[in-house]
C-alpha cells in the first residue's frame, strides 16, 4: 500500500518536533539563574517522587488520581510500545497485545477525564484543557486500530488507504497533542516539565514525607536583590512554573482569592509562564485575579514583571499561608515566587505598600514592627518573676517571647503560658530586652536584609547561653527559629537545640503528668490551625491532643488541618492591606461559626488578633494556653 | 498595642519593681481586729486588688507604731508588737502570689486620735494643742517620749520587713506626729524639736534615719506628705516643697506620696478624699510641684478614677504613680479590665464616699455600689461565674440599684432575665439624687449597671407598670421584687399632704414642682436628700430654711461630704435650723404657715412661706408583693440564715411548681443603695 509507512513517519516526525520543542523549552528555563542541582540523582529519584509524593497529593481526589494513573500510565507505557511496534516494527504479537492493553487503560482514563470535563468545577482552566481528553481518546483509539493488525485481530492492510489516511489524521491529532504539544507549550507540557520539576525540584527535602518551608536567603551581594524579571528566578523555579496543570486547586484554597483580593495563585503561575516564554495572557482560560480583566498582561523573560505582567497588588495580597503550595499536585512553590518578587519591590524599589515601609523602618530602628521602645520589651513580665538569661546563663527552656510582648492581648497568652510553665516547674528563662523581633514580618515583606540582620543578631545573643529547648507561643517566630535561622547559624548557636511551639511543649507536660487539668466545662470548641504551625511545621496533633486532654471533642471546621484557612494575618498582609471584597478573618470566623462552636481555640497571637477583630456576635477566641490555664488544678494555699 | 501602655511601664521604687503605675494608696480599712492584727478579710481584700493587677498596694492607713497611739477606734493595724509579723507574712504571700507588691503605712498619730478608750492614753503632740476634728486634747510630748516613739517607728519597720512586706510608708500627712512637728500651726516649741526649720524637721528626720538604719538600704521607705495644708498659719505649698527637698536630699526616702490639703478641720478633711463635688484630680498641681524638687518617684491619689485620666497624668509626667484607691474599692479588677480591653466594663467610683465616711465613723470600709468589696472572705465574688445548674427565667420588678444589680447578677449567672421599670429610665432613686447640684456623678452607678445589663442581654422594659397578671404571664422561676418606695408625707396628717399643702423632696428634685420663692424644708432624715433639696432650691434662687427635729441638718452625712454641702448652703444663705418639729401646715391667703415646735421646750414658732417641702423618708411600695406573695412557692420569705451566711437559698435546690418570690431594697424597708445592692448580690449570686 502506498501510504502504509505514513503513520510511522508521522510518529517519528512528531516525536522529533516534540524533542525540538522540548529543547527550546529547556533553553527558556536556562534563561533563569543558576541553582545547583544534582541532575543524575534527581532523575533517578524522579519516578519514586512521582509515584509517592506527587501521587500522595493527587490521591486526595480519588477520582482524579485513578483517571490520572490510567491516562498517564497508559500513555507512558503505550508510547514506549508504539515506538517498539510502529517505529521499530517489532513483530511480536504479545507486544502488540500489551500495547492494546495500555491503550485501553488510557482510553478508559481519558474517558473519565472527558466525563469530568463535561461539567468542570470552576477552578479548572478551560481553553485547550477542554480539548485534552478528546485528543487523548483520539490518540488511544487511533493506535488501538493501528495496532489491531499487529495483534493479529485484523489482517494487515485492512481498511485500505482510506483507513490509513484517517488513522494518519488521528496520529497527527493524538501525537500532535501528546508529543508536539508537550514540547511546544500545549497542555501536555505538564508531563514533561512536571517530571523534570520533580527531578530538579528546588526543595528536594519535600520528597519522602519531608517538609521544607523556610524561605531561601537572598544573596545580599548579588546584582539584583529579589526577582525583577522572569529571568531572575532560578532556572528550576521557571521549570516549576511550566509544570502547572491549571487544576486550580491552589485557587480553591487561596484565602485572598476567596476574599476577592486581586490574587489567584494559578493565574500568577500562568503569568510566570507567559513571562518566561514571552507573550500575553490572552490565551489564559481560567479564573482571573478578582477584579482584574484577563488579556492585558504581557511580559518576557527580561521584562520587569510588575511593569505589565503582574500588578504589585497581586503580590502583596498573599498571606504566605502556603495553602496553595500544600494543595499543588505539581509541587510548585508559589510562596517562594511571590516573596522573591516582593524582595525586589521592597529592597530595590522601596515600594512596600501602605504601612509596609513604616513597619520596616520600625523594625530597623527598634527591632520590633510597631516601633515600641526596645527597653519596654519586658514590661509585660514585670510581675512574672521570670529568670533572664543574661543573669541565669543557663536553663532547660528558653522562652522566646516574641513581639506579643508589646501587645496587651498577646500578653494574656504569654502570662497564661508562664503560669503553666511555673506550675510544671519548668526551668525557664527569657532573653528579656536582648530578644529582638524574629524577622518574620521583614522577611515576608521582602526585606531579607533586615531579616538576615535580625537573625544574625538573635543568633549571636542565643549563642551566649546554654539551653536545651526554645519554646515560643508565636508560630511565626517558631518557623523562623526552626526553619530559617539555620542558614545563618554559622556558630552553631542552635546546634542540638530543639525548637518547639508551646502547644507541643505543653502537650508533653500534660502527657507526662506535670500539669494537672480539670475537664473543660464550656460549650462547643473548634480549633483553628495557624498556618505557620500547621502547614509550615506540620504540627496538627499536639493542640488537638491538648484539647482532648481537657475532655474537649474538637468540632472540626471543614477547612482544618493541612487544609486550614488562613486568618488573614500572615505574610504582612494586614500591613500591606490590599483591599478585597471581604476580610479573610471574617470568612474564617464564618467557618468557625458553622461548626456551632462557642469558642475558637487558637495557637497563635496573630490569629487571635485577626479573629478577635471580627465583629460580634461571634464565638470567643482563646489561645490554647489560656484555655488550659483556666482548667489548671491549683494547689490550695 | 494599647492606648494605656504608659500605665504599664514598670518603674522601680528603690530596687522594688512595680509592674505598673497604678497604686492603691494607704487608707484605713477598719478590718484589723484582735488588737490590730490583720484578718482573713484584710488579706483577701488586698489579694483581690493584686489579682486584679494593681501594681502596688499600700495598706494600713495610719497603722500605729506605739501603744499610746490608739488603733481600736478604726481597727487599724497595730505594729507595736511582734504578734503582727506572721499576719504580715500571710498578707505578703497573698499579694506577691499575683505579682503585686505591698507596703504598709506606719505612723504615730499624735493628737489626731481619741484618748477616751483602749488604754486611755494621754495623747501627745509637739505643743499640746487640741485637735478639733476628734475633739482631742493632748499633752506636750517630752524629749524622752520623742526618742521612745522614734524607737517604736524602728521596731514597726522591722516587723514590716520581717513580715515580708515590701516597704513602709512614714505618714507625715493628715496631721500625724511627724507633720505635727513640721507645722508651725501646731509646733510652738522652742527647743531643738521646733522653732527653726531644721528644728521642726528634726523629728521626722530622726525617724527616717533610725528606720533606714534598721531596714538597710534596699528596703523601701517612703513618706506621705501634704502638698499644702490650706491653713494660713500652716504649711503652704512652698513650705512643702522646701520640706520635700530637704528630706529628698538626705537620700533616706525612696518615694513621696503627696496629698493635697491638711485635714485637722472638718472643712480641710473633706479635701483629702474629694467627693463627687470636686473636679477630677483637684490637687494634682501640688503633687507635680513636689515632683519638681525631688529625685525619687512621686505618687498622687485624690479623685483619679478613670484609666484615661490616669494615663493622661502619667503620660504628661506630673507624677510617676497614680493612686486609684477608691477606684479599686469600686472595682478591684480595673487594671485587668484595662488589660483585657474591657474599659467599658470597669465599675467606676462615683465619689459617693460611702467608704471613707463609714471609716470616719469607725465602721468597716464598704463600697456603695460594689457589695463584694471587702467581703471576698465571705465568698462574695467580683467575677460572677456562670451557673452549672438549671437556666431559670428571672423577672425583676423595679429598675433601681437593687433591681438592676439583681438583674445583672442573675444575667451573669446565665439566666434569662427580664427587668420591668415603671419610669422611662432606669436608676430609681439614684436618678432623683443625681438631680441635685454637685451630685450628678452618683448617676454613674446607674450608668455602669445599664451598660452591663445591655452587655449581658437582659431584656429591659421601661415605662411598664408591672401588675400581678403581667408577672404571672411571664411565668418566672424567680421573681425579684425591688419596687422601692414613695415619699412618706402623710405620717402627720396635719402637714396637709392630702390637701396638697406640702410637696416632696422628690418632686422638687425631679423638677415636677416649680421651686417656691420662700421655702421651708422639713427634713427628718438628715442625710443627702434634705440637703440636696435645699441645695437645689437655693441654686434656683429660692430663699430656703431647712428645719429638722434632729441635731443638725445633714448630721447623718459622713465627714467628707457634709462640708461640701455646707460650703454651698452657707454661701447661698440657707438657714439651718435644728431641734424643731413640724407640727402643722396651713394656708393663709397666698401663703403657707408652717408651725414649728421646739423639741426641748415645746415652744412654738411660725414661718410664713410659699412652699413647704417634706423629706420624711419613704414608705415601701409593697402592694404588688402582697398580691403575689400567697401564690409564690416560698410565700415571699427568705431564709435569712442562708442569706447572712452568703449561702444559696435552700429553695433553689428544691423542686416545686410556681415562682420563687424575693423582695429586696426599699420595698421592704428604707435603707440605702449599698443595702439594696448587697441583698441583690448575695441572693442572686447562687441563682
Amino acid at each position: 500500500m502506498v501510504i502504509d509507512w505514513l503513520p510511522s513517519v508521522l510518529i517519528v516526525v512528531l516525536l522529533a518536533l516534540g524533542v525540538i520543542g522540548a529543547l527550546r523549552r529547556v533553553s527558556l528555563w536556562r534563561a533563569g539563574q543558576p541553582e545547583k542541582v544534582n541532575l543524575i540523582a534527581g532523575l533517578l529519584a524522579m519516578p519514586g517522587r512521582y509515584l509517592k509524593d506527587l501521587h500522595h497529593v493527587v490521591e486526595r481526589d480519588k477520582y482524579m488520581s485513578r483517571t490520572h494513573v490510567a491516562t498517564g500510565g497508559g500513555f507512558v507505557l503505550s508510547m514506549v510500545l508504539v515506538l517498539v511496534v510502529h517505529v521499530f516494527d517489532v513483530n511480536e504479537q504479545i507486544v502488540a497485545w500489551a500495547l492494546l492493553g495500555a491503550l485501553l487503560i488510557m482510553l478508559t482514563g481519558a474517558f473519565f477525564v472527558f466525563k469530568r470535563r463535561l461539567n468542570p468545577p470552576a477552578r479548572l482552566s478551560k481553553g485547550p484543557w477542554m480539548r485534552l481528553p478528546k485528543t487523548l481518546m483520539i490518540y488511544a483509539l487511533t493506535f488501538i486500530v493501528l495496532t489491531l493488525p499487529a495483534a493479529g485481530i485484523l489482517p494487515e492492510g485492512a481498511g485500505g488507504v482510506v483507513l490509513t489516511a484517517v488513522l494518519s489524521v488521528g496520529v497527527v491529532i493524538g501525537l500532535g497533542e501528546l508529543l508536539f504539544g508537550m514540547g511546544w507549550g500545549g497542555p501536555m507540557k505538564h508531563a514533561f516539565a512536571g517530571a523534570l520539576h520533580l527531578a530538579f525540584h528546588r526543595r528536594p527535602e519535600r520528597f519522602g514525607g519531608g517538609r521544607s518551608t523556610g524561605l531561601k536567603p537572598v544573596n545580599l551581594e548579588g546584582d539584583v536583590l529579589g526577582v525583577a524579571k522572569p529571568s531572575d528566578f532560578k532556572w528550576n523555579q521557571l521549570l516549576g512554573f511550566d509544570a502547572c496543570v491549571q487544576c486550580g486547586k491552589c485557587q480553591a484554597m487561596c484565602p485572598a482569592f476567596a476574599a476577592g483580593q486581586p490574587l489567584n495563585p494559578k493565574k500568577l503561575i500562568q503569568d510566570m509562564v507567559v513571562g518566561l516564554a514571552g507573550g500575553t495572557d490572552a490565551n489564559y482560560a481560567g479564573s482571573p485575579y478578582p477584579g482584574k480583566e484577563v488579556g492585558n498582561a504581557k511580559g518576557g523573560p527580561d521584562e520587569i514583571i510588575t511593569a505589565g505582567l503582574v500588578s504589585q497588588e497581586t503580590l502583596w495580597s498573599c498571606t504566605t499561608c502556603r495553602a496553595c503550595v500544600e494543595e499543588c499536585p505539581m509541587m510548585i512553590e508559589h510562596v517562594d515566587a511571590i516573596v522573591d518578587m516582593r524582595r525586589f519591590l521592597t529592597m530595590e524599589k522601596g515600594e512596600t505598600p501602605n504601612k509596609g515601609s513604616e513597619v520596616l523602618e520600625n523594625i530597623i530602628a527598634t527591632d520590633n514592627p510597631n516601633g515600641y521602645a526596645p527597653s519596654s520589651r519586658t514590661n509585660w513580665a514585670a510581675d512574672q518573676n521570670l529568670a533572664v538569661m543574661k543573669e541565669k546563663q543557663e536553663a532547660d527552656v528558653l522562652f522566646w517571647v516574641s513581639d506579643g510582648a508589646f501587645d496587651m492581648r498577646s500578653q494574656r497568652i504569654l502570662r497564661a503560658f508562664v503560669k503553666l510553665m511555673k506550675h510544671a516547674n519548668v526551668d525557664v528563662a527569657i532573653l528579656g530586652d536582648e530578644e529582638r523581633d524574629s524577622g518574620d514580618v521583614a522577611r515576608r515583606l521582602g526585606d531579607d536584609a533586615t531579616f538576615q540582620s535580625l537573625a544574625k543578631r538573635n543568633l549571636a545573643t542565643l549563642g551566649q547561653y546554654k539551653f536545651k529547648k526554645i519554646v515560643t507561643t508565636d508560630p511565626h517566630a517558631y518557623h523562623c527559629l526552626r526553619n530559617e535561622y539555620g542558614d545563618f547559624d554559622t556558630d552553631g548557636a542552635l546546634a542540638g537545640v530543639e525548637v518547639l511551639h508551646h502547644t507541643t511543649f505543653l502537650n508533653q507536660l500534660v502527657q507526662s503528668g506535670a500539669l494537672k487539668l480539670d475537664a473543660f466545662k464550656g460549650g462547643k470548641v473548634t480549633y483553628h490551625d495557624p498556618c505557620y504551625l500547621g502547614r509550615y511545621n506540620g504540627e496538627y496533633e499536639a493542640p488537638r491532643e491538648l484539647l482532648r486532654s481537657l475532655g474537649i471533642e474538637v468540632a472540626e471546621m471543614e477547612r482544618s488541618g493541612f487544609r486550614s484557612r488562613c486568618c488573614g494575618g500572615g505574610g504582612g498582609a494586614p500591613i500591606t492591606d490590599i483591599p478585597g471584597e471581604r476580610r479573610i478573618a471574617d470568612m474564617r470566623m464564618e467557618d468557625a461559626s458553622e461548626t456551632g462552636a462557642e469558642l475558637v481555640a487558637v495557637g497563635c497571637q496573630q490569629c487571635t488578633a485577626m479573629l478577635e477583630g471580627v465583629v460580634e456576635p461571634r464565638p470567643e477566641v482563646k489561645d490554647i494556653s489560656e484555655i488550659l490555664v483556666d482548667q489548671l488544678v491549683e494547689e490550695v494555699h | 498595642m494599647s492606648q494605656f501602655d504608659v500605665l504599664f511601664q514598670p518603674l522601680n521604687i528603690n530596687k522594688l519593681t512595680i509592674r505598673n503605675r497604678i497604686v492603691s494608696t494607704a487608707h484605713a480599712e477598719v478590718y484589723a481586729t484582735d488588737g490590730g492584727m490583720t484578718t482573713d478579710r484584710y488579706v483577701k481584700y488586698y489579694e483581690e486588688k493584686a489579682k486584679g493587677g494593681c501594681g502596688l498596694c499600700i495598706c494600713g492607713g495610719s497603722s500605729v507604731v506605739s501603744i499610746d497611739s490608739p488603733q481600736s477606734w478604726w481597727s487599724s493595724v497595730n505594729l507595736s508588737t511582734d504578734r503582727i509579723i506572721p499576719h504580715f507574712q500571710n498578707l505578703a504571700d497573698a499579694v506577691h502570689k499575683h505579682g503585686g507588691k505591698i507596703m504598709i503605712q506606719i505612723s504615730h498619730m499624735g493628737r489626731r486620735s481619741r484618748w477616751d478608750g483602749e488604754n486611755w492614753p494621754n495623747l501627745m503632740s509637739p505643743s499640746g494643742i487640741r485637735e478639733p476634728v476628734h475633739r482631742a486634747t493632748c499633752k506636750t510630748i517630752e524629749v524622752e517620749e520623742i526618742w521612745r516613739v522614734i524607737g517604736d517607728f524602728v521596731q514597726a519597720a522591722r516587723r514590716a520587713k520581717e513580715g515580708g512586706l515590701d516597704g513602709v510608708e512614714l505618714s507625715a500627712v493628715h496631721q500625724h506626729m511627724i507633720d505635727q512637728f513640721w507645722s508651725p500651726r501646731v509646733n510652738k516649741r522652742t527647743d531643738e524639736w521646733g522653732g527653726t526649720f531644721e528644728g521642726r524637721m528634726k523629728f521626722g528626720l530622726e525617724v527616717a534615719k533610725a528606720v533606714r538604719e534598721e531596714v538597710g538600704p534596699d528596703f523601701v521607705v517612703g513618706m506621705r506628705i501634704t502638698g499644702d495644708e490650706f491653713h494660713p498659719d500652716g504649711l503652704n505649698h512652698d513650705d512643702m516643697k522646701q520640706i520635700a527637698k530637704y528630706y529628698d536630699e538626705t537620700g533616706l526616702i525612696d518615694y513621696f506620696g503627696v496629698v493635697g490639703s491638711g485635714c485637722d478641720t472638718h472643712n480641710t478633711l473633706a479635701n483629702v478624699i474629694p467627693n463627687m463635688s470636686y473636679p477630677p484630680e483637684p490637687f494634682l498641681h501640688l503633687a507635680a510641684g513636689i515632683k519638681e524638687v525631688v529625685s525619687v518617684p512621686v505618687i498622687h491619689a485624690q479623685n483619679i478614677k478613670d484609666p484615661n485620666q490616669a494615663k493622661r497624668i502619667v503620660e504628661a509626667g506630673y507624677v510617676d504613680f497614680v493612686g486609684m484607691t477608691r477606684a479599686h474599692i469600686a472595682d478591684p479588677h480595673l487594671i485587668a479590665k484595662i488589660k483585657n480591653d474591657q474599659v467599658d466594663q470597669i465599675r467606676q467610683c462615683v465619689g459617693a464616699n460611702y467608704c471613707i465616711d463609714r471609716q470616719y465613723q469607725g465602721l468597716d470600709v464598704l463600697c456603695i455600689q460594689n457589695a463584694a468589696t471587702s467581703r471576698e472572705y465571705m465568698g462574695l465574688p467580683h467575677i460572677i461565674e456562670k451557673t452549672e445548674g438549671p437556666i431559670r427565667s428571672v423577672v425583676v420588678v423595679g429598675g433601681g440599684p437593687g433591681g438592676m444589680e439583681a438583674a445583672r447578677v442573675a444575667a451573669e449567672r446565665g439566666h434569662k432575665v427580664t427587668l420591668l421599670e415603671r419610669n422611662e429610665e432606669l436608676g430609681g432613686q439614684i436618678t432623683i439624687a443625681a438631680k441635685a447640684p454637685q451630685r450628678d456623678q452618683i448617676a454613674g452607678i446607674t450608668r455602669w449597671l445599664v451598660m452591663e445589663l445591655d452587655r449581658l442581654g437582659v431584656e429591659v422594659r421601661t415605662g411598664v407598670t408591672a401588675d400581678a397578671q403581667m408577672i404571672r404571664d411571664l411565668k418566672p422561676d424567680v421573681c425579684v421584687m425591688a419596687t422601692g418606695g414613695r415619699p412618706y408625707m402623710d405620717q402627720n396628717p396635719a402637714w396637709g399632704a392630702e390637701e396638697g399643702l406640702v410637696v416632696s423632696s422628690w418632686d422638687i428634685l425631679n423638677g415636677k414642682v416649680e421651686p417656691g420663692k420662700n421655702v421651708l424644708i422639713y427634713d427628718t432624715i438628715c442625710e443627702f436628700s434634705g440637703l440636696s433639696a435645699a441645695d437645689y432650691l437655693s441654686s434656683k434662687g429660692s430663699l430656703v430654711e431647712i428645719v429638722t427635729d434632729d441635731i443638725k441638718p445633714g448630721v447623718g452625712i459622713g465627714g467628707t461630704t457634709f462640708p461640701t454641702y455646707y460650703r454651698s448652703l452657707y454661701e447661698k444663705e440657707v438657714v439651718m435650723t435644728s431641734d424643731f418639729l413640724l407640727e402643722k401646715v396651713y394656708r393663709e391667703g397666698d401663703n403657707l404657715v408652717a408651725v414649728l415646735e421646739n423639741e426641748y421646750t415645746g415652744q412654738h414658732e411660725e414661718r410664713v412661706v410659699d412652699q413647704v417641702v417634706i423629706e420624711n423618708g419613704i414608705r415601701p411600695n409593697e402592694e404588688l408583693y402582697y398580691e403575689l406573695k400567697e401564690e409564690s412557692r416560698n410565700k415571699g420569705q427568705l431564709d435569712v440564715e442562708a442569706m447572712f451566711d452568703i449561702k444559696p437559698q435552700p429553695i433553689l435546690s428544691e423542686s416545686g411548681d410556681g415562682m420563687i418570690l424575693w423582695r429586696l431594697g426599699d420595698c421592704v424597708s428604707q435603707r440605702n443603695t449599698h443595702a439594696a445592692m448587697y441583698d441583690a448580690l448575695r441572693l442572686c449570686k447562687d441563682l
